[in-house]
């Protein structure tokens, strides 16, 4: 039998605007690589998730409306390369990644399998950021110098049964710091990716003679799909002929078997006059990561933004640079569509980012600047379709306006 | 005749042949310690001050910034926050959430116990670019706190309780160990916050004052010395509160910004955006700079930190006051438009460069040294 209030909740319905999304960003330049989108658009979002994307969607079809014009929307950043445990310099995800529009980001061989369920509890778990993993081939993770050495930790079956029970957060592996002779550590990562069919990091040590070259790393070792990182790195000695000023043919060898580069940027690993001359000849990085820990954050201040920001001063565009901060990345660990881009049903992960001018110093590797008149910054960010980071404050009421407010949502 | 050139060079005095190894010239100085505002020059050696004065030679440092677009401030100092990320929660690492904004000094707000204060020192405070200090939070073992605020009197600052149970032991083990408490109400009735409020002692820091209506008879208790702390945070600062209260002359003595996990994001309650909103509602820039620098060095009675004085610690943060239209929120997220925000530039910490957002001590790429091979 149906009530007699029935009648009166659909009238209700009928009268008041139904407000289907949670959020509307509008007016703001929609750019999603990923899915070819290069448009000014509004965007709704609904239960986590992207619901809507048109040329224009009332504000009364959501409960929170947010004026990004004059902005950039772009599916939040995901850092291929950050260190959020195990490292000595490791950061926590969310106050670095969030305020600077990275919503995922991945650990680069901070763990190993002894100690990914570790990370799993203390940092990916209570982070709002989506954190992923490449875990180290050593056991014990970025325990330092030694341990890392070690090849009686490096154990491919163990890495890849760990990778398989934790496929969710898992995505790759990673080797690195390795100071023994030879190919262990690099076979061996290797070895655990065919196992578990992922891809494998590689930061080699390029300073040191351990009897590799970057020569045979890239071409005989590293498998299509396989990332190269710190690519930007040497004065003369891996990237850039050091006579010639050209890139090195077994790097453009190595690109056209499907071997990637990744940036890494950290506080080793952006050199100006490498990376300039790398851009000038198109060598650009395919992921645009940060390599982000206590020192470069302080130095560089290379996050994702600032990455980005570099890479167009050397003449990248900016749907390129979102592009290998977005989509690239996401394919490269075999999460996209998943996670990197705006198409309506994914994950609401958004970054809504600045295009500043003015003059800007950015800061290599070794502290040198180079004056810009661009700079990226993050205004504002989602994450599972909520607001997490708003300088602005953008999307919230005038407090004059609010009455007696509380927290308002 | 050697021999007495060599011993003339040896007996001349030190400040003859001074070399700076930093020189922040033409700054706006704000130096409320030393009664110090105006146009003039900061020089360091090693990690001191060595003087403060216009027209210093610039060819005597290694490092000459012009900071005439800038005001040149102590280092600031935040008394509360959260930084033993040991204890995990919403704690904070101190270097990247302190130096970027200017602080150099942060205290830690009840973040440990005399039980794990040895591991926060051992692990957080002795490997932080960060001075980081401590309100000890109060247990049941009174002695033992007030014996571990004895044993280390250069980092332990005061007490802190959060708990109407707590604030009887609180005072009692900061009377018998010489100290301050922090005073942290957040969320308890009125009835309950006016019986505590009474109970705290001249010199006592009472914390989140925006978070809740100030009371009348709260002046009355700053007349008995009672101090009053912003500790913005989550919880702690309201636009509809500080608004009206600073109009009508309730000025916080100490400006800190109880950052954690949560009040960094949405409130963005970092010390140099918490004095700009403060700036925004009608506090002028000396007071804003004197209660975040010698008003909180005062409060945990450090006259040494918050100081240009010649001869301190060079703790120094450099701000850029933007002029433009920006937004700030409150912990209600409450939207503020203001005109003014205050940003740090450059962070002097223990005589070291700890941050340079604008690259002003850096070399030009073009001219760096190590390039040479490239050029």
């Amino acid at each position: 039998m149906l009530g007699w209030w029935l009648p009166l909740v659909l009238l209700g319905a009928a009268l008041l605007p139904a407000q289907q999304y949670d959020l509307v960003l509008r007016g703001g330049h929609v750019l999603d690589p990923g899915s070819g989108l290069d448009a000014v658009m509004d965007v709704a979002v609904a239960g986590g998730r992207i619901a809507a994307m048109e040329p224009r969607i009332a504000a009364s079809e959501a409960r929170k409306a947010v004026d990004v014009s004059g902005l950039y929307v772009v599916p939040g950043l995901v850092d291929l390369h950050a260190h959020v445990f195990g490292y000595p310099g490791a950061l926590f995800p969310d106050d670095t990644a969030l305020i600077a529009g990275t919503t995922t980001v991945v650990d680069a061989g901070g763990s190993g399998w002894r100690t990914f369920d570790q990370m799993r509890q203390r940092i990916v778990k209570p982070s709002k950021t989506r954190v992923l993993a490449l875990i180290n081939i050593v056991g014990s993770g970025m325990a330092g110098e030694t341990a890392e050495s070690n090849t009686a930790d490096m154990e491919p079956e163990k890495t890849a049964e760990a990778i398989k029970r934790n496929r969710d957060v898992i995505v790759g592996i990673k080797t690195a710091h390795f100071g023994g002779q030879g190919w262990t550590a690099i076979d061996r990562a290797v070895a655990a990716g065919r196992l578990s069919g992922v891809p494998v990091m590689v930061d080699d040590k390029i300073f040191t003679n351990t009897g590799r070259t970057t020569r045979e790393k890239v071409l005989d070792h590293l498998r299509p799909g396989d990332l190269h990182t710190h690519m930007y790195n040497d004065r003369q000695v891996e990237l850039v002929d050091r006579f010639t000023g050209k890139v090195q043919p077994y790097m453009l060898e190595a690109r056209r078997r499907g071997v990637l580069f990744d940036l890494g940027h950290g506080a080793g690993s952006f050199l100006w006059p490498v990376a300039s001359r790398a851009m000038s000849q198109g060598f650009m990085p395919d992921t645009i990561s940060t390599d982000l820990h206590a020192a470069s954050i302080l130095v560089q201040q290379s996050d994702m933004p600032n990455c980005m920001s570099k890479l167009m001063l050397l003449g990248m565009s900016l749907p390129e640079a979102v592009l290998r901060a977005t989509a690239s990345p996401a394919k490269a660990i075999a999460r996209y569509p998943e996670i990197g881009t705006l198409c309506v049903g994914r994950t609401a992960d958004i970054a809504v980012l600045e295009m500043q001018d003015g003059a800007f110093a950015f800061k290599d590797a070794w502290g040198a600047k180079r004056l810009g008149t661009k700079r990226l910054e993050c205004t504002l960010t989602i994450r599972e379709g909520k607001l997490v980071y708003d300088r602005d404050g953008r999307g919230f009421p005038p407090w004059i306006a609010a009455g007696e407010y509380e927290v308002i949502p | 005749m050697t021999r007495l050139v060599l011993l003339c060079v040896l007996l001349a005095p030190a400040g003859a042949g001074q070399v700076y190894d930093l020189l922040l010239k033409n700054g706006n100085v704000i130096d409320p310690a030393n009664h110090r505002s105006g146009r003039m020059d900061v020089a360091v050696a090693g990690n001191k001050i060595a003087r403060v004065a216009p027209d210093l030679p610039a060819a005597h440092a290694r490092i000459v910034i012009d900071s005439s677009q800038y005001y040149v401030t102590p280092g600031l100092v935040d008394i509360h926050t959260h930084f033993n990320w040991l204890g995990g929660g919403l704690n904070l690492l101190p270097d990247y959430n302190a130096l970027p904004n200017g602080v150099t000094t942060a205290v830690d707000a009840g973040g440990s116990d005399w039980k794990n204060f040895e591991a926060f020192k051992s692990t957080v405070i002795d490997h932080a670019k960060t001075r980081v200090l401590a309100f000890l939070n109060v247990d049941s073992d009174l002695d033992a706190t007030a014996r571990t605020v004895q044993k280390h009197r250069d980092t332990i600052v005061g007490l802190q309780t959060v708990s109407r149970d707590a604030m009887g032991r609180a005072v009692k083990a900061a009377e018998l160990s010489g100290t301050i408490v922090m005073v942290d109400l957040h969320g308890k009735s009125e009835g309950e916050y006016s019986a505590l409020i009474r109970r705290m002692r001249p010199g006592d820091i009472y914390t989140h004052t925006y978070g809740r209506p100030i009371p009348p008879w709260a002046s009355e208790a700053r007349k008995r010395g009672v101090l009053f702390d912003v500790g913005h945070g989550a919880g702690g600062f309201w636009f509809r509160i500080a608004a009206p209260a600073i109009r009508q002359g309730f000025l916080p003595d100490t400006i800190s910004t109880d950052i954690d996990k949560e009040s960094v994001m949405l409130p963005r309650a970092t010390m140099t955006n918490v004095m700009s909103k403060l700036l925004n509602i009608g506090m002028d820039l000396d007071q804003v700079v004197e209660r975040s620098t010698l008003g909180p060095a005062r409060a945990i009675h450090r006259p040494d930190l918050g100081t240009l004085a010649e001869g301190a610690i060079a703790d120094i943060a450099v701000l850029e006051l933007q002029k433009g239209t920006f937004g700030f929120l409150d912990s209600g997220r409450g939207r503020l438009i203001g005109d003014r925000r205050l940003r740090c530039v450059l962070t002097v910490r223990n005589g070291a460069i700890a941050w340079d957002s604008e690259g002003l001590s850096a070399p030009d790429w073009m001219k760096a040294g190590p390039y040479s091979n490239f050029k």
